[in-house]
């Protein structure tokens, strides 16, 4: 009989719970007081329970239309990654892919400036001043850069990882993405310091900083990083800090093959996984403590 | 009288109740299952899968800037808002079942329901690449706070929390479905296909959904209603709730 | 009769005028626009009956709906009225900004710019300033291109339908710049929406002379792919009919040749109040101070409605598309919260 009533009543406060809402504020009000008098007044279980039913369909009225509800999409930077539906436009036009691409390959030797802009053009059978319609003039060719290499290091992970993926931990496929990711400016390495001073600029550190988390949110994804608690974001921001440290050290590197760069990105690498560790450590100490405290009062007959 | 015959009464009262609603409202909930899509007649019986989609020449549609805004905000609500039920059953047990020890396995099943819910969310939000809530050790510290806080209370008071922290989770859940379905039905009007990946997640919330009220009436059963002052109780938990929920939808 | 209506109309107090209705403002967009769906197409499609001058055509007037040829004569009404004021009037619709958001405009295009090493395989630039009467936007081009960039063989032609605001420009071009620019440049008279009809600017001689532009008198015009740079500035909303004159912007355009435009805009950008507080100061405000300044309310009355009037940043992106255009990002740039827009298009290569 009881669990009858159960299931009974669960299809009713759903059906309740599912209907339109209903915009009536003045159904608010009326709620309130009727609650209290059934429910300081009547004390038989029946009442109650009736009380309870009844409440529900009044609440089930005023339950906000999500249409009220306003996310906001300012705050993220990307969201909801359909594996189903087809990708959302490139923020790049293909007029604009044409002439960037073909700009990039005059960096290394004209920066990035209208120099390789209008070298671009030209290579594409466009004018010198094709490169005007660019909203951004030369931050246009750094933002398309940024942008290429963070899209292209998913064509990269199965080289990286070479069958191996299954027997490399998180961190290990995280530093090989972020290497890979570093060695994508090595032809443009000796422009990189001016890209860096043009990404400072108030103008455009908002769009460059929007775009380094975009790249540590990419190298977790790739790496299969599953954890999504409050790790998820000083996991981002350690990556998004040694990455940018990396990078400028990798504009003075001399070295052959840039070892000391991959040396230093090593080390920060480790530094910081040892300090998310210690971390870590503290805050499952505190819980044990925590729990443990409050399981030997409970034992010592206090009732909490 | 009423005290004579409670179990009489009370299925006369409920089935009073649900006769009760206004005719407006019938007719509103009527609209929804005809307006809308074939799959929205499902919306009431939930277990059953909907029909398999019509294979269209259109493919998917890809989703606007403000449906990804939405799924990702409605993910992370969730997956806030079960990981907040998980630590709120875990608080509560012990001191219910030390008072109550008949009720351990109730509150096991409660707790085992929301923390494969968790799982599920935590899982959707991995695999969709959605920013978790940013709020997770404040929700955390205020559930395990909540479950605590009202466990001392007494065990009608527990069951008070979880009727007001259902009653709005269960509100919230048919929100969210109303909003996918009409996102089917636009689709399906336009001619466009509707993927698998959103119809799963579509039957998942309505299970979900249907496992947190089913604790709504486990808590109802187990006197949430005669909690002192059941009134205050519940209107401060579900005010809590819905700051929470708008909170996480944003952070 | 019906102007001598529309001008009562027009002279009624401000202050009592009822503040824009934008969805009617909309609906006659939508009128206009509603056969120019094809936005992708990267080469002209056939030009549609609408992009067709037809002085005949109703289109509006500030609020009025006159037609095409009627519209063309009292745009020139207006601009001959305020020629020697133009400036002002640019002042107190952007305060003051104008003059930073032409720097801006100027310097984003960068003419002139040209790789040092390897010469320029399309030849010397030429910038084609349309409804650009008074120079403003030309001498910057040209101080730009021939001192900044220090290329001193860009040209300029500065084409205007209105033969005062060009008689403008050139006393101004002839007291303000430097010999060599001055040679630079060259002065047209011609109708933005059919270039293929053009004069040389003739001076003024009496003052009962018609001032705009009569294609019956044309002895020139302007080829086909002959532009690197066409620029309009704070002209094109008072164009009788703006898609026949983007398309001839793509005509006389080469490919690779670039279409800008600085124009007033939707102050929505960034918030309600902002928006509001600019219609209350363009709408309520302006017509009075025109009035007490210059003693001609009419023309600063008409000057506010042709801005309330004019697509928003994203109809407007969307007509330079179906002109042919191809665009860059979201293929515009919001100055000052909208108040102004720069639009930006490129004329594919075939």
């Amino acid at each position: 009989m009881a669990s009858a009533a159960v299931t009974c009543s669960a299809g009713a406060a759903r059906r309740m719970l599912l209907l339109p809402p209903r915009p009536t504020v003045t159904l608010l009000r009326p709620s309130v007081p009727v609650t209290r008098s059934l429910s300081t007044t009547a004390n038989h279980s029946s009442v109650c329970r009736h009380s309870h039913t009844q409440q529900q369909s009044i609440r089930s009225r005023h339950i906000r239309p999500e249409s009220q509800r306003t996310p906001a999409s300012q705050l993220q930077t990307r969201a909801y990654h359909s594996h189903d539906h087809p990708a959302p436009p490139r923020p790049f036009t293909e007029a604009e892919t044409t002439l960037l691409s073909a700009a990039l390959q005059h960096v290394p030797e004209h920066g990035f400036g209208p120099e390789a802009l209008a070298h671009g053009a030209r290579d594409v059978g466009l004018l010198d001043i094709s490169a005007a319609v660019l909203p951004d003039g030369p931050f246009s060719l750094i933002r398309y850069h940024l942008y290429a290499q963070r899209t292209g290091l998913a064509a990269k992970k199965d080289d990286l990882f070479q069958g191996t993926e299954a027997i490399m931990t998180v961190s290990e496929k995280v530093e090989a993405l972020t290497w890979a990711r570093l060695r994508g400016n090595e032809v443009i390495i000796g422009k990189w310091q001016e890209a860096l001073a043009i990404m400072a600029m108030p103008s455009q550190a908002p769009t460059a900083a929007k775009e380094l988390g975009c790249l540590a949110d990419e190298i977790y994804y790739l790496a299969g990083d599953l954890s999504v608690d409050p790790s998820w974001y000083t996991k981002r921001a350690s990556l998004s800090a040694i990455y940018a440290a990396t990078e400028l050290f990798m504009t003075t590197d001399r070295s052959p093959g840039f070892q000391e760069t991959r040396a230093f990105l090593r080390r920060r690498l480790d530094e910081a996984s040892s300090l998310g560790g210690a971390v870590r450590s503290v805050s499952q100490w505190l819980s044990f403590t925590g729990s443990a405290a409050v399981n030997v009062l409970r034992s010592k007959g206090v009732r909490i | 009288m009423a005290s004579s015959h409670p179990v009489l009464l009370r299925t006369v009262a409920r089935a009073a109740a649900r006769l009760s609603p206004p005719p407006q409202i019938i007719q509103a909930a009527r609209q929804l299952s005809t307006g809308a899509s074939t799959l929205s007649s499902h919306a009431t019986a939930s277990n059953t899968p909907p029909p398999p989609p019509p294979e269209s020449p259109k493919g998917k549609k890809p989703l606007t800037p403000s449906q990804k805004a939405f799924l990702s905000s409605a993910l992370r609500v969730n997956q806030a808002g079960e990981l907040a039920a998980t630590l709120i059953y875990t608080a509560q047990t012990p001191p219910v079942v030390r008072r109550e020890p008949h009720l351990k396995p109730l509150m096991k099943h409660m707790y085992d329901q929301e923390a494969d819910h968790l799982r599920v969310f935590n899982h959707l939000i991995a695999k969709h690449r959605v920013r978790p809530t940013a709020l997770y050790p404040l929700w955390s510290v205020m559930a395990t706070g909540l479950g605590w806080s009202t466990a001392i209370m007494g065990k009608e008071a527990a069951m008070a929390c979880t009727e007001a922290v259902e009653t709005e989770i269960g509100g919230h859940y048919n929100a969210q479905i109303r909003k996918l379905l009409e996102m089917v039905t636009e689709w399906e009007a336009e001619g466009y296909e509707v993927g698998e990946e959103f119809r799963d997640l579509i039957n998942t919330l309505r299970r979900i959904r249907d496992e947190e009220l089913e604790h709504l009436d486990h808590a109802v059963e187990h006197d949430a209603q005669k909690a002192e002052p059941h009134w205050l109780l519940t209107g401060v938990i579900r005010a809590g709730c819905r700051g929470a929920i708008w909170v996480s939808e944003r952070v | 009769m019906a102007t001598a209506a529309a001008r009562q109309a027009m002279s009624r107090p401000s202050l009592l005028r009822i503040i824009p209705r934008p969805r009617q403002q909309q609906q006659l967009i939508s009128l206009r626009f509603s056969s120019s769906s094809s936005a992708t197409s990267s080469s002209p499609p056939k030009t549609p009956e609408y992009a067709i001058p037809d002085p005949s055509r109703p289109t509006h007037f500030g609020y009025e709906t006159v037609t095409e040829a009627e519209k063309r004569k009292r745009v020139a009404g207006v601009f001959t009225s305020v020629a020697e004021s133009y400036d002002r009037m640019n002042d107190l619709m952007s305060f003051g900004w104008h003059r930073i958001w032409k720097d801006h405009f100027v310097s984003t295009l960068n003419p002139g710019f040209s790789p040092l090493s390897g010469s320029s395989p399309s030849g010397p630039q030429h910038i084609l300033d349309i409804a650009g009467g008074t120079g403003d936007i030309a001498f910057r081009m040209l101080h730009h291109a021939h001192v900044v960039n220090a290329n001193p063989s860009v040209r300029v032609t500065i084409s205007d339908i209105n033969r005062a605001m060009l008689s403008v420009g050139k006393a101004r071009a002839t007291t303000d710049l430097p010999a060599s620019q001055q040679e630079a440049l060259s002065f047209v008279e011609a109708n933005a929406e059919n270039l293929s009809q053009t004069r040389p600017l003739q001076p003024i001689l009496s003052e009962t002379e018609q001032t705009f532009f009569d294609p019956a008198t044309a002895t020139s015009g302007i080829p086909d792919a002959s532009v690197d740079l066409y620029t309009v500035a704070f002209g094109i909303r008072n164009f009788s009919n703006i898609p026949a004159a983007l398309r001839e912007a793509h005509r006389v355009l080469k490919p690779g040749g670039v279409f800008a435009c600085l124009e007033f805009s939707k102050a929505d950008k960034w918030t309600s109040i902002f928006e509001s507080l600019y219609k209350e100061w363009s709408f309520r405000a302006i017509p009075l101070i025109g009035q007490l300044v210059a003693g001609d309310r009419d023309s600063y009355q008409y000057l506010v409605e042709s801005i309330e009037r004019f697509p928003s940043q994203e109809e407007f992106r969307d007509m330079i598309v179906d002109a042919g255009f191809v665009v860059a990002g979201k293929g515009y740039e919001d100055l000052t919260g909208g108040v102004a827009a720069i639009h930006r298009g490129m004329k594919p290569r075939k």
